[in-house]
């Protein structure tokens, strides 16, 4: 034995990783700025495969990072200002205990500050990836924008994210994108289509809630710094792409519309402008002033490998979109003052619905109450004392449930007052066999076109049935014979008839012909269809469960209404 | 310095003082046995010099001056006056320079006898006020308002990261700065940045950004939605109690090892029955027997004992011939056999796939604390609302989020940090109370 022997945790996996106190002194920084750099670099740390290797033989739990990524830091920019912040940090303190004021100010003047967008596009190198990961940032900067202005987070970044909602909002506006809604307990979930890609977010609810105490707020804030950096390119190069004005301008038609009488009594003459942004109701100004003009049908060849159907199939759904995209064109809404606003005049907007809402609620509001106009009012209170006579009362989850299934419900099961149909969820796809809930059923049977059943009818046969059972009874009583005869029986066409006949026949072949197929396969293949076979009679059987029991459930309900009716009565 | 020097010279020339070296002897008092000591470093002065003459001496003169009022050089210089008249104290020369030798008397200073005239002082503000209505000023202030005015640059507070106004401009269409650059130039100037590595563009976690509630959770939910979501929800909770629970059922005892009054008699009564002691006495005697008997082996014994063994190699050696010559027939046995235990195989293989799949959507270990998942956002059937306008949300959006990101390996698990003293803190009564007690 003469060479170097080889120790122990000196290469391989051991050396690929480094722990987070050990990159924190590479680097130079303070933990609360590795934290911040790692996120701001998007720099996640690892779980190797065999920590007794990587950790030297200890199984300690620690957190490790690549050593290659480490090194990649080790460049950045970056890590120079927030040393220089460091350093700027202990002179203000410094200038601050000897009460140098005027130290103070000039240190206060030069403060170091960074930018990123240098790492936006390093990460995000094209405009497509950016758009991917854009879901975070909607959720954060909406929820962001939802917070107090106390002091506790910066002010300024609160105001910048409700300003890049406001864009957002108004793009979504401009490009009829927003394709599904859901409202949940925790916020209101969207879903829309931008350039291709299905963008998801969350918007929490505008009442107060309290602050979670277990949140690190500075995470949250070094993660919405990166984000509305983001954000604004983002929206800077969606505007672009509709040709619209960026930073947004409203249409100077609409502008002068808005002109309110008392602007002041709203907002800040440096944060109406915003308002009047943010309240959705007007259109935006576009770079070149283009008319609407009609588009002319361009003549659509097939693209090379595609058959005359899949060609047919694409013009159907782009048909189907463009006709969504009109959902409520030409109607004209009014919000009353409990409906949850911003929500309701973004969708509304997103459909070609002209909306409006009391001026005391806020900037924007284009008609009054009064205004004959109007077709649909958006009311949650149980009853309305003035009531006009050509516009219907609704409450507002008729406009939800109408985009979720992209035509206008009927207005009637949603009028002031009544018991709403349970709001369904558009993100849930149900494969064949699943248990569809039978409000969903109604909703598929009206998006074909057919008339729904009404629950009433039955009742009244029932009604009738009852009257006439009554009334033979009656006429028994008094001794008359009843007045029913036995004619013959009718028989029933598909047992007798060519028609039917044929059908039957047919049918019949063809279950003749399955049998002789199962009992000539192989024991194999055989072992195989009864398992499948098995799985799928399960699941039809526990459909059949679940509807039995909605049954019985509907069942009893029914039999409460008619004790309660009888008892009125 | 040289004052000093100067005064403990002329002190030394006065008749009444006693000489220094003198003095510095007759201190020590261990005069035989003296400690060299190092005068050479400032240190030393002060602790090894003796200067008690010098302070009497120079108490002497204070008290000279006090009492009589002069200080001690004007005393010389009274007693060499009193001695003899050579030195005449004649005027320093700066003083004769500084005398006026001229017979012209200083002009008097008209400024200092000057009245200030109410009037006119008056004309001239209101003349300076016209002028200055018109147009005219004087020249200073012609001056002054020439002068270019201080511009404060606004400094770049612009810098800022997330100021409101923030400008933003196309980050994907312009044109590379640096695309047309020479690379070796770029990178020798600082100029190019890093590329970034491949790995770092892949995803920590396979699970959406944002995921959607389950359809129980709608404000208004369907009946069997709701229920599947509160069934859920429940078997969270029956998991957690079972985790309680479960210390406490293995410390269970069981219900068999509980003392009866039975058991208890049995254990008092073991041990005075005298029935088995004679069984006990020929197991004995059958062991020593045993022991005894190996003593040497015989030839015969080894003989035997080596055919024995030939016997035994053969047999085994036929045995596994006809092993292998039956095998030919146990061939559809054996097939069998490693059928079951390839399919044994592919099982785990398959089964050890899955795991990683469901791994992969799993949160991983990412530091000291393990993820915990929030509790699903529920509402009870009798908190259900009829109206938005009634909704109470729950849960909280902000938690929600910080949870993602935990769940898809973003950051790692984080908890508040707790206060810990490092020193305990040391109970002291106050003073109030100190007195009643």
């Amino acid at each position: 034995m003469g060479g170097l022997q080889k120790k122990k945790y000196e290469r391989g996996s051991a050396t690929n990783y480094i722990t987070r106190n050990k990159a924190r002194k590479k680097l130079q920084l303070s933990l609360a700025d590795f934290r911040r750099l790692c996120i701001l670099k998007g720099i996640y740390p690892h779980e190797p495969k065999h920590k007794k290797k990587v950790n030297k033989g200890s199984t300690a739990p620690r957190t490790f990072y690549l050593f290659k990524d480490i090194r990649f830091l080790l460049h950045e920019p970056i890590v120079r200002k927030f040393r220089e912040y460091k350093v700027f940090v202990r002179k203000l303190r410094k200038a601050y205990g000897k009460a140098e004021w005027t130290g103070v100010e000039r240190l206060r003047d030069n403060k170091p500050g960074y930018k990123l967008d240098h790492i936006i596009k390093e990460r995000y190198p094209t405009f497509i990836d950016a758009l991917r990961d854009i879901d975070d940032a909607l959720s954060m900067c909406f929820l962001f924008s939802t917070f107090a202005r106390t002091g506790k987070c910066h002010v300024q970044t609160i105001t910048l994210c409700r300003r890049l909602t406001v864009e957002w909002m108004n793009y979504v506006v401009t490009s009829r994108s927003l394709r599904k809604v859901f409202l949940s307990i925790k916020g209101i979930y969207y879903q829309a289509e931008v350039l291709g890609q299905l963008i998801t977010w969350l918007v929490p609810y505008q009442f107060a809630h309290d602050h979670p105490t277990d949140v690190d707020y500075r995470v949250m804030a070094t993660f919405t710094e990166m984000y509305t950096t983001l954000f604004g390119f983002i929206n800077f190069r969606l505007y672009q792409t509709l040709n619209l004005v960026y930073p947004p301008k409203l249409d100077s038609k609409a502008e002068s519309e808005l002109k309110a009488e008392h602007e002041e009594d709203y907002a800040m003459d440096s944060e109406s402008y915003l308002e009047k942004l943010s309240a959705l109701s007007a259109s935006l100004a576009r770079v070149v002033a283009t008319a609407e003009e009609e588009e002319n049908q361009l003549d659509l060849f097939p693209t090379e490998g595609e058959d005359q159907e899949n060609m047919q199939a694409r013009e159907k759904e782009q048909k189907e979109q463009e006709a969504q995209k009109r959902l409520f064109e030409g109607l004209k809404f009014f919000l009353n003052r409990e409906v949850p606003r911003e929500s309701l005049a973004f969708i509304l907007r997103c459909f070609g619905a002209e909306v409006s809402w009391d001026k005391s609620l806020c900037i924007g509001g284009t008609y009054e109450v009064t205004d004959e106009t109007i077709t649909h009012q958006i009311v949650d209170r149980p009853d309305m004392d003035k009531q006009y006579i050509n516009r219907y009362y609704i409450q507002p989850q008729w406009v939800f449930d109408s985009v979720n299934a992209q035509m206008r419900l009927p207005v009637e099961d949603y009028f002031l007052g009544t018991t709403l149909p349970p709001h369904l969820s558009p993100f849930v796809e149900e494969k064949d066999g699943d248990y569809v809930p039978p409000e969903k059923l109604k909703l598929m049977a009206l998006q074909r076109g057919e008339k729904p059943e009404e629950e009433d009818d039955v009742d009244d046969e029932e009604l009738t049935e009852e009257k006439n059972l009554k009334k033979m009874e009656g006429t028994r009583a008094q001794g008359k014979t009843l007045a029913v005869k036995v004619t013959p029986g009718k028989v029933k066409p598909w047992e007798t008839g060519s028609v039917g006949n044929k059908v039957r026949l047919e049918q019949e072949e063809k279950a003749e012909e399955k049998r002789l197929a199962i009992m000539m396969m192989k024991k194999k293949e055989k072992y195989l269809y009864d398992k499948i076979m098995f799985g799928k009679k399960r699941t039809t059987r526990e459909v059949n469960k679940l509807t039995a029991k909605r049954k019985a459930h509907e069942d009893a309900s029914k039999a409460q209404k008619k004790q309660k009716k009888a008892k009125k009565q | 310095m040289a004052a000093v020097k100067r005064l403990k010279r002329v002190a030394a020339l006065q008749p009444g003082f006693i000489s220094f070296k003198w003095s510095a002897e007759s201190d020590d008092l261990n005069s035989g046995r003296r400690k060299r000591v190092n005068k050479n470093k400032k240190k030393n002065w002060n602790k090894h010099s003796d200067i008690q003459d010098v302070e009497e001496f120079l108490d002497d003169v204070r008290l000279q001056e006090r009492t009589t009022g002069l200080c001690f050089l004007c005393l010389l210089e009274v007693q060499e006056r009193k001695k003899g008249k050579k030195s005449k104290s004649r005027p320093l020369r700066i003083d004769l320079i500084l005398q006026h030798d001229s017979l012209v008397p200083p002009p008097k200073d008209v400024l200092a006898y000057q009245q200030p005239n109410a009037k006119k002082l008056r004309r001239i503000a209101e003349n300076a006020e016209k002028l200055a209505a018109m147009g005219v000023l004087p020249r200073r202030q012609k001056l002054l308002l020439n002068r270019r005015p201080a511009t404060k640059t606004s400094k770049a507070k612009t810098a800022a990261n997330n100021f409101p106004d923030r400008p933003y401009y196309d980050l994907w269409g312009g044109e590379g700065k640096f695309e047309t650059a020479d690379p070796y130039y770029l990178e020798q100037t600082g100029k190019s940045c890093v590329k970034r590595p491949e790995k770092l563009n892949v995803k920590p976690s396979i699970l959406p950004a944002v995921e959607v509630i389950a359809p129980g959770g709608s404000y208004n939910p369907d009946f069997f939605s709701h229920q599947a979501l509160l069934l859920e929800a429940h078997e969270v909770e029956v998991m957690r109690e079972r985790a309680e629970l479960r210390i406490e059922r293995q410390l269970a005892v069981k219900q068999e090892d509980t003392a009866t009054e039975e058991t208890v008699f049995e254990e008092l009564v073991e041990g005075l029955v005298e029935e088995e002691e004679e069984e006990e006495e020929e197991e004995e005697d059958v062991s020593i027997r045993g022991g005894l008997q190996q003593e040497k082996k015989t030839e015969k014994e080894r003989k035997r004992e080596r055919a024995d063994k030939i016997k035994s190699q053969q047999k085994q050696a036929a045995r596994v011939f006809t092993d292998k010559k039956q095998q030919l027939f146990q061939l559809r046995s054996i097939q069998a056999t490693l059928k079951r235990r390839e399919q044994r195989t592919r099982e785990r293989v398959a089964q050890r796939k899955a795991n990683q799949e469901a791994e992969k959507s799993m949160p991983r270990r990412l530091g000291r604390l393990k993820f915990q998942a929030q509790d699903l956002e529920i509402q009870l059937s009798d908190e259900i609302p009829g109206s938005l306008r009634t909704l109470k949300p729950e849960g909280s959006v902000l938690k929600d989020r910080f949870k993602s990101m935990q769940k898809r390996n973003m950051i790692e698990p984080r908890e508040r940090a707790k206060f810990k003293r490092r020193h305990k803190v040391k109970y002291v009564e106050k003073r109030a109370f100190r007195e009643i007690t």
